[in-house]
């Protein structure tokens, strides 16, 4: 079994919430240690050779989007992206929660190695409690030292703002959420210009989720060449999974990248007695499913993109036997109507048409020509949108009505159609 | 502003200057400025969003538009108790429904509902990431986790015991039935049609909301002379006939 325990050490065994137990396992040594040894290039290129790609959905590579940053003298943010809300995912709630510190030691190395002055952290406004823990880790950090001014008597000043969202999916979205730290609407920005060159309060910003900045300390630690052997060519290191849906054992795992779908699924405790295998939603709401014959393909960035899937933020929701996928598209496309933010028309007529449409399936009382509505509403929505929302509606839906078409013939209503 | 409201605003007001300050902009603060009054007030009152636009220096009308955007911000009184139970698939797919339907049952309402006597306000919410513990469920935003009916009668009777672990919300208004605003015009007026956009209601799909059609298809079904020679023709017929568009102008051209 391939679970290995990089970032989740320690998390049920020690009270990780407790700084003093954190520095006595290791705690705050790399973050000691980068500004003593290290330049911020330093950390910078650690972070390009490891490998690490984006951990929040996108897997865009973080040293890379670092880089984008433009050299000039203007203040610059990191804002770590803790609005965790994909349908299935719950990585970022366990490692707030259970291990706080190794997040904001992350989230300080990424703000050194970005040469930014006032991180911020935003946190989902579900998570109350992880709020309540993270705001507590961080004062004892800045009783401790590692946050304020002068850190180590480097002269380097170093700020942390702990911010808490008020309900809506779409602050996950990069510049919805700087738009919602701004105080406004969660409406997300046409792109470019990019955070990187305009973000928070228009100035260069970089936005990293939670895993991908707690992911540093243990790069800083072992070395770049450690996180950058595990995995495949393209997909480096490690990553949390959470697993969930119709298994024995649903949680998060830590599984080198590449790990196939066939183990993730004898990690989580297979499917309950009896049960045969459905469809696994990979990455989330947005991705499309995978079926049962595509359970060697290997859990990484490029294969499950191949596979007409993505891994996007690591949920992975087993669906068994038992499953009604006319009510499983019915739920993830009422979903993303519920958080469509309302800006771009095919998102949000289309969502709410989808949703209409398939409701009426649900009470067994679709339209022959429904079908084919949903298949083209549905790829109409898609890439016509400022934000990728739009978009996540169509690859489960179009997977399911693919793959399942008698369960959605078997709700149309006969008496409409003529003998 | 109320008598009661300007004593609370002068004992959060050194909190507020600290909150600001945190910020480089201070409208930054607008999301902890509203959670904070909705603490202590139960819901964000309109006091509150002038308060808040006026320490901000931005308009009412901004705040408001802000605030509104945001599913956790409650902009009419709701119960002691919030239940938000979550909807998301992998709880849907655990047995969430029948959670859901047991709780409107022992509570006597519905979605985005409030109980007569104002203790408890339902409503079902998107994935709350804790899908490893489905179904989950928040009561103030502190999570209940692994839900069965018998685990929900308990938590029920230790809320109307007092004895229920989380502390009931501030309450300072008694709140109506339902919070959400769209559903006020029709309680004020009283005047849409049935059918009409925003009367939809997930619990009735036979009551006024028939959005989808769910209802009208089953009258037809049920009822065929009633509709003969129209509507069922049109359900019929997915080919509809529209009338020729002829350009004018090309026409006389040629």
């Amino acid at each position: 079994m391939p679970v290995v325990k990089v970032l989740t050490e320690g998390i049920g065994e020690a009270n990780l919430r407790d700084i003093a137990t954190y520095e006595e396992r290791g705690g705050y040594v790399q973050l000691r240690r980068a500004f003593a040894e290290m330049s911020q290039r330093d950390v910078l290129d650690l972070c390009d050779a490891s490998g690490l790609r984006g951990r929040g959905g996108a897997g865009f590579p973080t040293g890379r989007k670092w880089s984008f940053l433009p050299g000039n003298d203007k203040p610059r943010y990191l804002v770590c992206n803790c609005d965790e809300a994909e349908p299935g995912t719950f990585k970022d709630h366990m490692l707030i929660e259970e291990t706080p510190h190794l997040v904001l030691e992350g989230m300080l190395l990424g703000a050194y190695g970005i040469g930014s002055h006032h991180a911020f952290i935003y946190i989902r406004g579900e998570f109350k409690r992880g709020y309540e823990i993270f705001s507590e880790a961080v004062r004892q950090a800045r009783a401790a030292g590692y946050i304020g001014k002068n850190l180590f008597g480097t002269g380097y000043d170093l700020e942390v703002t702990v911010h808490r969202g008020a309900g809506a999916y779409i602050c996950g979205e990069e510049t919805a959420l700087l738009n919602s730290l701004e105080g406004k609407r969660g409406e997300p920005r046409l792109k470019p210009p990019f955070p990187a060159v305009a973000g928070l309060y228009g100035m260069p910003t970089v936005v990293n989720n939670v895993e991908t900045l707690a992911y540093l300390v243990p790069i800083l630690k072992r070395g770049s060449q450690w996180f950058a052997s595990v995995g495949t060519e393209r997909s480096k290191g490690y990553k949390i999974v959470s697993i969930s849906g119709h298994v024995r054992k649903p949680g998060n795992y830590e599984v080198p990248l590449g790990t196939p779908v066939r183990e993730l699924l004898e990690i989580a405790g297979g499917l309950r007695p009896g049960r045969t295998l459905a469809a696994i939603q990979p990455g989330g709401g947005s991705s499309a499913c995978i079926f049962e014959e595509q359970l060697d393909l290997p859990y990484d960035y490029e294969s499950l993109a191949k596979a007409g899937t993505m891994l996007g933020s690591g949920a992975v929701v087993v669906m068994d036997d038992t499953t009604d996928f006319v009510k499983a598209a019915y739920n993830l496309v009422r979903f993303y109507a519920h958080e469509s933010c309302g800006q771009c028309t095919p998102c949000r007529e289309g969502g709410h048409w989808l949703e209409t449409v398939l409701e009426r399936f649900v009470h067994g009382r679709g339209l022959q020509s429904d079908i084919e509505m949903l298949h083209k509403v549905s790829a109409e929505i898609t890439g016509l949108n400022l934000c990728p929302l739009g978009d996540s509606i169509e690859p489960f839906l179009a997977s399911v009505l693919k793959r399942f078409p008698e369960q959605f013939e078997a709700r149309v209503l006969k008496e409409t159609v003529p003998a | 502003m109320s008598e009661g409201f300007r004593a609370l605003l002068e004992e959060l007001r050194p909190r507020c200057v600290e909150i600001v300050a945190q910020y480089e902009d201070s409208r930054s603060a607008l999301l902890p400025l509203t959670h904070l009054f909705q603490e202590r007030q139960g819901f964000v009152s309109r006091d509150a969003m002038r308060a808040v636009a006026e320490m901000l220096a931005l308009s009412p009308a901004v705040v408001e538009s802000t605030v509104s955007f945001y599913t956790l911000f409650f902009r009419r009184p709701v119960g002691k108790y919030v239940l938000q139970v979550c909807r998301g698939l992998a709880c849907t797919i655990n047995g969430a429904e029948e959670i859901m339907a047991h709780l409107r049952e022992r509570l006597g309402i519905g979605h985005l509902e409030t109980t007569a006597d104002g203790l408890f306000s339902y409503e079902e919410v998107e994935c709350l990431a804790a899908c490893d513990r489905a179904s989950c469920m928040q009561v103030n935003l502190e999570f209940v986790y692994h839900l069965t009916p018998q685990g929900i009668d308990d938590m029920l009777a230790a809320m109307r015991g007092g004895t229920y672990a989380t502390a009931p919300m501030a309450q300072t208004q008694v709140p109506a039935r339902t919070w959400t605003v769209v559903q006020d015009a029709q309680v004020s007026h009283g005047t849409k049609s049935a059918g009409a956009q925003g009367q939809s209601h997930p619990n009735n799909a036979s009551g006024l909301g028939d959005r989808s059609g769910v209802v009208m298809l089953d009258r037809i079904v049920a009822n065929e002379g009633l509709f003969r020679g129209r509507t069922l023709e049109r359900l019929a017929n997915a080919e509809p006939t529209l009338p020729k568009i002829v350009d004018e102008e090309a026409e006389a051209a040629r």
